[in-house]
C-alpha cells in the first residue's frame, strides 16, 4: 500500500497538495465560532449529492413533475428520506448561512483585506435564496404552483419593467411548462455552476488572507489546522448532520395535491425564508408595494454589499465606537426578519390534509367502484388502458371531464356534427367527483369507510351542491365554502335554508331544493353538514 | 525520560483526533452512501407484481396446437404507466389443461411464430426451433421457452403474467 501511494505521489505530487490544504497555522484562540463555514460546506455537499439522486427521477414537465416527485416519495426505496434531506437541507442552509454571516459580522472578519471574501459570501447568500425559490416550484403541487404565482406577481409589480420581468421568469404570459423548464435549468445547472465558482473563490480568498481569529488577538503559539481545528469542524458537522437526518426522518417532506391552475381559491404562502417579505407586503398596500418588494430588500442587500467599505477602521469589537451604528443596523435587520418571519408563521393557513375526504372525493370513489362503472370497460387489468389505481392525471380538467363524458372521443370536443354526441356517461359534476377522487389517491390518501347515511349525503352534495359550494377544497365557488358550516349553523337552520334559501338570505341566487331532494337525501345532507365543524 | 512523556502523550492525542476525524467523516459518508445507493439502485432490482389475465375461451383452443394470444399488461413504469402487449402461445394439452408459453425467443429476444406444417415454433432471426412444449429442437437458443402459470375458470383460460 505504502509503495502504491509513494508511486502515486511521485507521479502526481498529491501529498504536497494535501499538505498545503491541511497544514495551515491558525491564530491562537481560534475556536468553535470558526466552524460555521465547514457546516456550510457539509450542507452544500448534502444538497449536491441528494440533488443528483433526485434529478435521476425528477421530470421537469407539468405532465409528470408531480408524479415523479410522488414516485420518489412513495415508491422509491428510501426516496422519502432522500427528498426529506434535500427539503430540510434547503432550510438548514438558509439558517446556517445566516449564522455564518452573523459570525463574520460580529467578529469583524469582513474588514480589510477580506472585503472581497465578504462580497463573495453575500453573493452566495443570494444564490442560496435563488436555489430555494427555484426549487420550491419543482414538485408542482398546489403549494409550489401558487407560491410561485405569487412570487412572480410580486416581480410583476416592479415599476416600468415589471411585466417584462414576469414574462422572462415565466417564459411567457402564463405559469406552465416553459416556467418549469427554465426554473429547473436554473436550479440544476446555472445556480450550481455559479455557486461552485463562488465557493472555490471564497475558500481560496480565505486561505490567501488566513482566518481572522479571535476579535482581540491572543498571544500564544498558532494552532495547526489539522487535526486541532479540523476535529472541531468535524464534530460540528457531525452534530448538524445528525440534526438534519433527525428532521428528515421525523418530519418527512410534505407534498400537496397536484397543482390545479383552475383552483384559484388556494391560499398560497411562500416558504418560510420568504415569509418576512410576504409579511412586509401587508404594510405597503397598493402603490407602495414596490417599497416592500424592491426598495427595502434592495437597501438590505446594498447595506450588506457596502459594509466592508463603510467600516474601514481596524477595530473589530462589534460595539466599539466606530462599529456601533453598523452593529445596531445589523441587529435591527436581523430582528425585523425574525419578527416578520414569526408573524408569517403564526398566520399560516391550515395545512392541506389529503386524508380529509370531502364529499366529492367520496362520491367519486363510489362512482369508480360501483359494480356497473363504465371506467372499468377500459381501465382494467388486461384492458386497453391502465387501471385507475396507477393512472396518472396528465391532462387538464376540461379534457378529463370531456373524456369521462365521452370516452370514445380521443380528442374531446371535435366530434363532427354528422356524428351526434351520445348521452354523456358521466355528467360534469360526476366527472369532477371522479377527478376529486383521483387527486386524493394520487396524493397518497386511502378512501375512508363511510356509513350508508353519509353516502347518501355525499352523493347528494356531489350532484346537487358541489356546483356552487366547496368542501375540503373541492367544489364550485358561487356559494360559500361549507367545510365547517356546522360551526356556523345548526341542523334546523341548514334544513330551512336548503328548503327555502330566501327565508334566511333574501338576496340569494340559490334555488329552493324542496322539490329536488327526497326526504332521506335532505335529512342525510343536513346531518352531514351539521357535523362539519 | 521525563521530557519525552508529554511528547508521547501529544502524539497519542493527535492520533486519537485523526482517528476521530476519519471515523466521523466515514460515518457521515456511509450514511449518505447508503441513502444514495438505495435510491439510485433499488429500481434496478425491483420486480413487478404478477396478475392473472383472462386470455381466451377454453373451447376456442384446439388440442395440442399452439394458438398465439395477445395479452395487454398494464404496469407502472416508474412515475408513469404503460400498457404492454405480450404474445403467449396457449396449447391445450387436455380436457382442463392448458400450457402457456412465452413467444419471445430465449436467444436474443425475437418474436417467434408457430409453423402449422412442421408443428414447430420458429424464430425468424437465427433459426431457433422449439417444439410445442417449448423445448429447443435446434439452433442457438440456450433455453426452453419459459412457461406461464394457467388456470381454467368458468370456461375461460387465465394466464399469470
Amino acid at each position: 500500500m505504502r509503495a502504491i501511494l509513494d508511486w502515486l505521489d511521485h507521479r502526481t505530487g498529491y501529498r504536497a497538495v494535501l499538505h498545503h490544504l491541511l497544514e495551515e497555522p491558525l491564530p491562537h484562540g481560534t475556536g468553535w465560532a470558526f466552524t460555521t463555514g465547514s457546516v456550510m460546506i457539509l450542507l452544500l455537499a448534502v444538497q449536491f449529492l441528494t440533488g443528483v439522486a433526485l434529478a435521476m427521477y425528477y421530470v421537469p414537465t407539468p405532465l409528470l413533475a408531480y408524479d415523479s416527485v410522488r414516485f420518489i416519495t412513495d415508491t422509491l426505496t428510501l426516496g422519502w428520506l432522500l427528498r426529506g434531506l434535500h427539503f430540510w437541507g434547503a432550510s438548514f442552509i438558509v439558517v446556517a448561512a445566516g449564522i455564518h454571516m452573523m459570525r463574520v459580522f460580529f467578529y469583524g472578519s469582513y474588514k480589510a483585506p477580506r472585503e472581497i471574501t465578504w462580497l463573495t459570501g453575500v453573493v452566495m447568500f443570494l444564490l442560496v435564496l435563488a436555489f430555494s425559490l427555484s426549487g420550491y416550484l419543482l414538485p408542482w403541487d398546489q403549494k409550489a404552483y401558487w407560491a410561485t404565482t405569487v412570487t412572480i406577481n410580486i416581480a410583476a409589480g416592479t415599476p416600468v419593467l415589471g411585466e417584462y420581468v414576469a414574462n422572462v421568469l415565466r417564459g411567457g404570459s402564463h405559469l406552465g411548462a416553459l416556467t418549469l423548464g427554465r426554473w429547473y435549468t436554473a436550479h440544476v445547472l446555472l445556480l450550481p455552476a455559479s455557486l461552485i465558482v463562488f465557493v472555490l473563490a471564497h475558500i481560496a480568498l480565505m486561505r490567501r488572507h488566513g482566518i481572522s481569529g479571535p476579535i482581540t488577538p491572543q498571544h500564544g503559539p498558532p494552532v495547526q489546522f489539522y487535526p486541532w481545528h479540523v476535529i472541531k469542524d468535524t464534530l460540528m458537522m457531525a452534530a448538524i448532520f445528525a440534526l438534519l437526518l433527525t428532521f428528515a426522518v421525523k418530519f418527512p417532506a410534505h407534498l400537496d395535491e397536484i397543482a390545479n391552475p383552475a383552483d384559484a381559491a388556494y391560499i398560497p404562502r411562500p416558504d418560510w425564508y420568504f415569509l418576512s417579505l410576504f409579511e412586509l407586503l401587508k404594510y405597503f398596500p397598493g402603490p407602495y408595494e414596490p417599497v416592500a418588494t424592491m426598495v427595502i430588500p434592495g437597501l438590505v442587500v446594498g447595506f450588506l454589499l457596502a459594509l466592508p467599505f463603510l467600516d474601514r477602521g481596524a477595530d473589530r469589537r462589534p460595539f466599539s465606537r466606530s462599529r456601533l451604528g453598523l452593529s445596531i443596523t445589523m441587529i435591527a435587520i436581523a430582528s425585523a426578519v425574525l419578527v416578520l418571519t414569526g408573524m408569517g408563521l403564526a398566520d399560516l393557513p391550515s395545512k392541506y390534509d389529503p386524508n380529509d375526504w370531502g364529499p366529492r372525493a367520496i362520491a367519486g370513489h363510489q362512482l369508480v367502484t360501483a359494480a356497473d362503472n363504465k371506467c372499468a370497460t377500459c381501465h382494467v387489468g388486461g384492458g386497453p388502458a391502465a387501471e385507475l389505481s396507477i393512472t396518472r392525471i396528465t391532462k387538464d380538467e376540461e379534457w378529463l371531464v370531456a373524456h369521462m363524458a365521452d370516452p370514445v372521443a380521443i380528442a374531446p370536443g371535435v366530434r363532427p356534427a354528422s356524428d351526434p354526441t351520445p348521452a354523456p356517461l358521466l355528467t360534469r359534476l360526476q366527472s369532477q367527483s371522479v377527478l376529486a377522487y383521483l387527486r386524493r389517491i394520487r396524493a397518497g390518501a386511502v378512501p375512508p369507510q363511510v356509513s350508508d347515511e353519509a353516502l347518501v349525503a355525499v352523493n347528494t352534495f356531489a350532484t346537487s351542491c358541489a356546483g356552487c359550494h366547496k368542501i375540503s377544497g373541492e367544489g364550485g365557488e358561487n356559494g360559500p365554502d361549507l367545510s365547517d358550516v356546522g360551526g356556523r349553523l345548526d341542523a334546523a337552520a341548514l334544513k330551512r335554508i336548503i328548503l327555502e334559501p330566501t327565508s334566511e338570505y333574501p338576496d340569494t341566487l340559490m334555488p329552493s331544493f324542496a322539490e329536488r331532494l327526497s326526504e332521506r337525501q335532505l335529512n342525510a345532507l343536513v346531518q352531514y353538514l351539521a357535523n362539519r365543524h | 525520560m521525563t521530557e519525552t512523556q508529554p511528547t508521547d502523550r501529544a502524539i497519542g492525542r493527535r492520533n486519537f483526533l485523526v482517528r476521530a476525524i476519519v471515523g466521523l467523516h466515514a460515518t457521515m459518508g456511509a450514511i449518505l452512501a447508503f441513502i444514495l445507493g438505495s435510491t439510485t439502485l433499488s429500481p434496478s432490482f425491483s420486480g413487478r407484481d404478477e396478475t392473472w389475465l383472462q386470455a381466451i375461451d377454453l373451447d376456442a383452443l384446439p388440442e395440442n396446437q399452439p394458438v398465439p394470444v395477445t395479452l395487454r399488461v398494464s404496469r407502472s413504469d416508474g412515475y408513469s404507466q404503460v400498457v404492454d402487449r405480450t404474445v403467449v402461445y396457449l396449447v391445450r394439452t387436455g380436457d382442463q389443461d392448458v400450457r402457456a408459453l412465452h413467444s419471445t425467443c430465449t436467444h436474443l429476444g425475437c418474436r417467434t411464430s408457430y409453423d402449422r406444417k412442421t408443428k414447430l415454433i420458429l424464430c425468424p432471426c437465427h433459426g431457433g426451433v422449439f417444439d410445442t412444449e417449448g423445448h429447443v429442437v435446434s439452433g442457438p437458443p440456450p433455453a426452453s421457452l419459459p412457461s406461464l402459470p394457467t388456470r381454467i375458470e368458468d370456461g375461460q383460460v387465465l394466464v399469470q403474467v
